[in-house]
């Protein structure tokens, strides 16, 4: 339990600053040297001005290396420099450090801080048989480097950011692309990723690794709070709703990263703090441009599937030429034999279509005979399909196979060159949303382009003017897979070809029509002139084959001709390949590609000025101020060297060296700090977020300048700070309470004991999994949802549902979290909402947590798993699962008085009322 | 640890030496159920010893009605007989006014006549014909206004006195401030409007930074009030009841061997607390023990007036058994078809079937209250995030049906709490646009709730990530004529 309400000297200290502030007259900066003792109370009753603390504030000034001191008599010998300072505080109060704690203890203490759950039997047992300190160094080891230990560690940080999944305020929209970044942070800490890199990427890592997909997604850090997205036609509004957001981003930036209370300069210079108002806006203007938004990067799938879609096309590809080995073998047989007109001898091969129409002779397709229906006047006799351009069109039945990659061909004779946007071939869905189709004069007059709904799949060519107004003309368009589309005149090409895409169109759900764009009728939709023929290729043609369609007549054999002709084995032969090809066209499908995936990030826009905003009312701008940082910050350059109108890169570039220079002593100083906290329960400085004149002075000043420095020495590695911290003799103490020591020091700030610590709402929840051995160990994705989602009068509501199986036991670090979500376990377990930042979590009692324990339904159901565990694993013996219970959920042996309260509560219930009542127990939920 | 000191040494707050005793020889400290109760008093000056004392209380609890969407103070509690006179004419301003959606139409009259009513002749309007009848109960301030017209950021600004997501609510303020007076209630209860949750959802009643003992708690409009107060499948009573012992026993073994400290102690008695929660809450729940005239009396049996009728009655019946704060949210989210006040298209149709839902309920808590000798120590607060405009939502050349959101006038009432009643504060101009006649913020609106309720708005404060936060910020001044 923290309550920093009641700590007497800081109630004296703000009673006396606030009194000073109001009493007395104008406020200066105070440029008195501290002493090394940061709890002095600076302020005295008598003090007539200056209480704003001065640029020379302990947390303020660059680290300074303290002397280690001796260790004092009859202390156990220190393990490190950590324990030697501990040991000095004590040692001035009269108390010594307690006795280490028992293996048991220690193992399971351990585990729950560094990943969040109980050690296995066999972990347990492993390390009871050899529990020497070497032992505990490897099981440090071992943890530090399971990818469990960043799904613990990440919460931590995801909670000090104020991660949430959707924008807040009124609508809430959900944030469907947020969660990359929650990944991040779990790899980045599982990577263990120098702290300033860390840092950095967040601040800008779009820019410092533009070609990485983390950059981006690091950078969501800029962007993770809440984002008013209703947008008042006032100004005023707008201005100052923006304005709230940044003051919002400066105050993360700088308490996170700094401890430093920037935000309070919004309006007016910092009240206890060396910040003044255009210290303020110097931040913002470095963070100004600052917007949130989808950003798209390259899928670090996609490469993977890539290749494993070129298998499968080689495979189709080496099939269907087979089958067009053995077709056209037949086909030319069968073309022998037909001496109608014979084709020039020296024409290239010409290439069989897939559909043919040819309009002089019939309105059916020559090969599945697909029938084209007139409508609106349209007429057709042997000079081909005449179309008026007001309404006649002609529709064909539905495609017979499906059709992706394509080449449509019309022979056209256009009745005059003025009409604009008519088409002389088109493939559309049933009702004309989606379509492809050769289109005349559409965009710009007189050009032929490839038209398609929305223009999504249409550039210009950039092809001539058509001419040749009552003349035949060939025209044909190429779509190749790859989204390539090119078009041909006359059997050449015509203008440049373009990639934008490629449709697929599904086979009984596509239509062509002659004459009109897309569905409906009307407008410059229209065609007018004569259709002779039509072709259409389930293929991309060559510019060969193009060429040789062009030319004269089109001979081939219809398909129930060639089907007649095909003997029954290479019929079955075919089939055979077809069916494979189809196994190999489903696999393919299944491959879903994401080219691009989606992530909710900054999307910078350039921002221009920053002028500080008098009183912070955005309608009284006053004084420019430059991109810069704190200037109170004295040991590092708080002017950035840019002008006032700089590049958002540059500026936000700028921001992340100043936050993260090894030269700005906060930086350091707060996140060992943190890292302490998280493993004791309380900091060094127990206001985590604020090492301002405001927050609390420094329990163990030495000791936070040797871990700031140790920090920086080892290369900003989090993992090597753990390691120092875990192997120290302070952090193995028992934590057993002591009547002398509390009297002399109750809230342990010396840490004579290891204090106990509750479970976090995670931590319970995902224990509770594990040892029912349920849990998914799935790393990263994008996680699970145990709520619904439902939007309602604009606004966008969570109600929560019981999710279980493979992908709701999961971790709850991968839990969906937008926020005013309705309350759950997890919140009732103070599990925050992610609205704003919590740099430390609060541990409350209440009636409605035992209510939760007792009576959720997700308990139950974990109480009957474990109870389903436990009884399968006894056999006939209750007091081996009794045995099993204690090791797997308090690490350690039953008691016999334990074993036999559990034999009679069994014997006259069952193992699930036993295993409810575990669950609900208090050793179960405190780490000691 | 908490200071427990304020705890012991305080005579005149919630905690009788009755009480004190009782809990001491459960074996619990007071500190550890200070903790679990949150009976701290968190008044800083008079533990740091300045010679600011605590303030009078006058009311110990309070409900507070909640209309979302913005009620038109200009047909229901501010009379502007000039609208009549300007109506289709358009507004003389200077400067553009500044609305939400930016139109700005002829001057509507109102659409509702105007009596005075009672023994003081307060102004009310024909919309709330039931409230007229307790006008002389009621205290309205005329001369609000607010940071935003915006709604979320408005109704956070009504309920927290910020704009953004995430800040305390005053529910929760309260709660914190004043602690429990019962142990088997949550401190602070909502009661959410039937039709569905405001805008943002929970977060409107969010203990922010406070301890999650202070978050407000959602009554269930369906099934059992409070989420998991029994088990979701069936347990026998001598199952639960052996499981209780057991837990018991396991627990204090647990406290043998790695001592009994106060936290550990708390967890023990929050599952006596939980047991007692079990038994009150479907007692609570159960209108029906209220006798027929009093189910009459709220418009239980009337088809508009019943869900409201409803959550009025069980208001009542909560704090009396001694739940500090109960918000009762009149309108959902904020689309359309409107299931709230926000009448953007039509104001006859849409505050019409508002004001039935609620009008007759609210007046008869008003009413039950008085009768029960509640009215005097408990505040009764009724607030909508802004008002509307006088000029209508159209082009402008035309009258229209609708008015958009007015962020520089509008009313609130309070009632109850030794206010004198029949009774208007401040002024609006003309025609009701903006307050012209002291002028009141949210902050200054908080401070004066605090106020009543024995509280400091400066000293109740919360160390939160560096700021010493306040339900009031760095602003506020309490009402003083206002109050009496």
């Amino acid at each position: 339990m923290k309550n920093r309400l009641s700590s007497g000297s800081l109630q004296q200290k703000l009673t006396l600053l606030l009194l000073a502030l109001t009493l007395l007259g104008p406020i200066g900066w105070d440029e008195t040297l501290f002493s090394d003792q940061p709890s002095a109370v600076p302020v005295s009753s008598q003090s007539k001005k200056k209480v704003r603390k001065g640029k020379t504030w302990w947390s303020l000034r660059a680290l300074e290396r303290p002397a280690l001191p001796a260790t004092p008599k009859d202390f156990p010998s220190p393990q490190n420099f950590l324990d030697s300072f501990v040991f000095e505080k004590l040692n001035e109060k009269n108390l010594k450090p307690s006795s280490l704690a028992t293996p048991e203890q220690l193992l399971r203490r351990v585990y729950f801080d560094l990943i969040g759950l109980p050690p296995s039997e066999e972990e347990l047992d492993a390390f009871l048989k050899d529990p020497t300190f070497e032992a505990y160094q490897q099981v440090v080891d071992r943890l530090l480097a399971s990818p469990q230990y960043g799904e613990r560690w990440a919460r931590h940080w995801l909670d000090l950011v104020r991660f949430g999944e959707s924008h807040g305020f009124e609508y809430n929209q959900p944030r469907n692309n947020a969660w990359p970044y929650r990944n991040w942070v779990i790899k980045a800490f599982n990577e263990d990723m120098p702290y300033d890199d860390f840092t950095r990427y967040q601040l800008a890592g779009d820019l410092l690794a533009p070609n990485d997909p983390d950059g981006v997604v690091a950078a969501a850090f800029l962007v993770a709070g809440p984002h008013n997205t209703t947008r008042p036609s006032n100004d005023k509004m707008r201005k100052t709703m923006l304005q709230d957001e940044m003051e919002d981003l400066v105050g993360t930036v700088g308490q996170g990263f700094l401890g430093l209370t920037i935000h309070c300069g919004r309006c007016h210079d910092h009240k206890f703090d060396p910040i003044s108002q255009k210290d303020y806006y110097s931040v913002v203007s470095a963070l100004a441009g600052v917007r949130p938004g989808d950003r798209s990067i390259p899928d670090p799938g996609q490469k993977g599937r890539e290749a494993q879609k070129d298998i499968y096309r080689r495979q189709i590809d080496t099939a269907n030429k087979e089958i067009q080995e053995i077709e056209s073998k037949v086909r030319e047989e069968l073309l022998s034999k037909k001496k109608k007109d014979k084709p020039s001898p020296k024409t290239l091969k010409v290439p069989t279509p897939f559909l043919h129409w040819d309009f002089t002779e019939s309105l059916k397709d020559s090969l599945y005979g697909l029938e084209v229906q007139l409508r609106n006047g349209a007429k057709r006799d042997s000079k081909g399909l005449h179309l008026d351009g007001r309404a006649a069109y002609g529709v064909s039945g539905k495609l017979p196979e499906d059709l992706g990659e394509k080449t449509l061909m019309t022979w056209v004779k256009l009745a005059h060159l003025n009409h604009r946007g008519g088409s002389s071939i088109t493939i559309q869905t049933l009702g004309g949303n989606l379509f492809d189709a050769i289109v005349f004069g559409e965009r710009s007059p007189k050009r032929w382009m490839a038209g398609s709904n929305s223009f999504r799949r249409t550039q210009s060519f950039g092809g001539p003017e058509e001419s040749n107004a009552g003349g035949l003309v060939h025209m044909a368009i190429v779509y190749k897979a790859d989204g390539t589309i090119q078009a041909y005149r006359n059997g050449v090409p015509y203008g440049k070809p373009y990639k934008t895409g490629v449709q697929r169109f599904k086979k009984n759900e596509a239509e062509f029509l002659f004459g009109l764009r897309h569905a409906s009728v009307g407008g410059g939709k229209m065609l007018a002139g004569t259709v002779l023929k039509a072709s259409v290729f389930n293929r991309a043609l060559t510019q060969k084959e193009v060429a040789a369609s062009s030319g004269k007549a089109v001979w081939f054999v219809s398909h129930p001709e060639l089907l007649a002709a095909l003997s029954l084995e290479q019929k079955n032969h075919i089939q055979g390949l077809k069916e494979k090809i189809k196994s190999w066209e489903a696999s393919l499908k299944s491959i879903k590609d994401v080219q691009q995936a989606k992530v909710f990030s900054v999307r910078p826009t350039n921002p221009g000025e920053t002028r500080v905003l008098l009183r912070g009312d955005v309608y009284s701008p006053a004084d420019v101020v430059k991109p810069g940082g704190v200037q109170a910050l004295v040991t590092l350059k708080s002017d950035f060297g840019l002008p006032a109108n700089a590049q958002e890169r540059d500026r936000r570039l700028a921001l992340s060296q100043w936050v993260s220079s090894e030269k700005n002593p906060l930086f350091s100083r707060v996140i060992v700090n943190r890292i302490w906290l998280y493993h004791f329960g309380a900091g060094i400085v127990n206001t985590p977020s604020d090492f301002g004149a405001n927050g609390t002075s420094p329990s163990h000043p030495k000791l936070l300048e040797a871990l700031a420095l140790e920090l920086r020495e080892q290369d900003y590695s989090l993992k090597a700070l753990h390691r120092l911290i875990l192997t120290s003799y302070t952090y193995r103490q028992s934590s057993l309470p002591s009547a002398k020591a509390s009297a002399i020091d109750a809230d342990n700030r010396l840490l004579w004991r290891m204090s106990p610590k509750r479970l976090e709402a995670e931590a319970i929840r995902d224990s509770l999994i594990y040892i029912s051995n349920k849990m998914n160990f799935e790393l990263g994705g994008q996680g699970y949802r145990d709520m619904r989602h439902y939007g309602h009068k604009g606004s966008n509501f969570y109600d929560p549902i019981e999710v279980d199986g493979k992908n709701g036991y999961r971790r709850t670090i991968y839990r969906f979290s937008p926020r005013g979500a309705k309350k759950t376990i997890l919140e009732t377990f103070d599990c925050p909402d992610p609205s704003a930042a919590t740099p430390q979590r609060a541990v409350t009692t209440t009636p409605l947590q035992a209510l939760a324990l007792l009576n959720n339904g997700f308990m139950l159901k974990m109480a009957e798993d474990l109870a389903e565990l436990l009884k399968r694993s006894s056999g006939e013996s209750v007091e081996r699962g009794v045995q099993k219970a204690y090791r797997l959920l308090y690490s350690r042996l039953p008691d016999h008085e334990e074993v036999e309260l559990a034999k009679s509560f069994i014997q006259k219930n069952d193992w699930v009322a036993y295993t409810r009542v575990l669950i609900n127990t208090n050793e179960l939920l405190y780490v000691r | 640890m908490t200071d427990y000191r304020e705890v012991k040494n305080s005579s005149e707050n919630s905690i009788s030496r009755r009480e004190l005793i009782q809990w001491t020889s459960g074996g619990l400290t007071a500190a550890a159920l200070a903790s679990l109760l949150s009976r701290e008093r968190p008044l800083k000056a008079a533990q740091a010893g300045s010679e600011h004392s605590h303030l009078k209380q006058r009311a110990k609890r309070v409900i507070h009605v909640c209309l979302c969407g913005g009620l038109s103070h200009l047909d229901s509690f501010d009379y502007k007989p000039k609208l009549a006179q300007f109506h289709g004419k358009p507004l003389k301003y200077s400067e553009r006014p500044a609305t939400f959606f930016n139109q700005v139409g002829l001057i509507r009259k109102n659409d509702w006549d105007f009596k005075r009513r009672g023994k003081s002749g307060l102004w009310v309007s024909d919309l709330f014909p039931h409230l007229s009848q307790v006008a002389d109960d009621l205290n309205v301030i005329k001369s609000m206004v607010a940071d935003s017209a915006n709604h979320t950021p408005a109704t956070f600004q009504q309920n927290t006195g910020f704009q953004l997501n995430g800040f305390p609510v005053m529910g929760s303020w309260i709660s914190y401030g004043l602690g429990v007076a019962t142990e088997e209630l949550p401190a602070y209860i909502v009661l959410p409007d039937t039709r569905g949750f405001p805008a943002g959802g929970t977060i409107n009643w969010s203990n922010g930074f406070l301890p999650s003992q202070h978050q407000g708690v959602a009554f269930a409009t369906k099934g059992p009030a409070i989420q998991d107060l029994f088990p979701k499948k069936e347990i026998q009573p001598e199952v639960e009841e052996q499981s209780r012992t057991l837990l018991s026993k396991l627990n204090s073994k647990d406290a043998k061997r790695f001592g009994s400290e106060d936290a550990l102690m708390a967890r023990m008695k929050s599952y006596e607390l939980a047991a007692r929660m079990q038994i009150v809450v479907p007692e609570i729940s159960n209108l029906d023990l209220e006798p027929e005239r009093i189910r009459e009396l709220y418009g239980m049996m009337g088809k508009e007036t019943h869900d409201f009728g409803r959550s009025c009655l069980m208001a009542r019946r909560l704090l009396e058994k001694g739940v500090r704060f109960v918000q009762i949210f009149s309108g959902g989210s904020f689309g359309s078809p409107r299931i709230n006040w926000d009448g953007h298209e039509d104001m006859r149709r849409n505050h019409n079937r508002e004001a039935k839902r609620i009008d007759q309920p609210v007046a008869a808590l008003i009413r039950d209250l008085k009768e029960r000798g509640m009215l005097d120590d408990t505040l009764v607060v009724f607030t909508s995030e802004f008002g509307r405009t006088p000029f209508s939502q159209t082009s402008s050349n035309k009258v229209g049906t609708g008015r958009d959101h007015n962020m520089y006038g509008f009313s609130v009432w309070l009632a109850g709490a030794g206010l004198p009643g029949g009774i208007a504060y401040g002024e609006t101009d003309d025609v009701g646009w903006k307050a012209i006649d002291k002028p009141v913020t949210w902050p200054d609106f908080h401070a004066t709730v605090l106020h009543l309720l024995g509280l400091d708005h400066e000293k109740l404060t919360f160390y939160h990530n560096g700021i010493e936060r306040r339900l009031t910020n760095v602003h506020g001044h309490v009402l003083k004529k206002f109050i009496g």
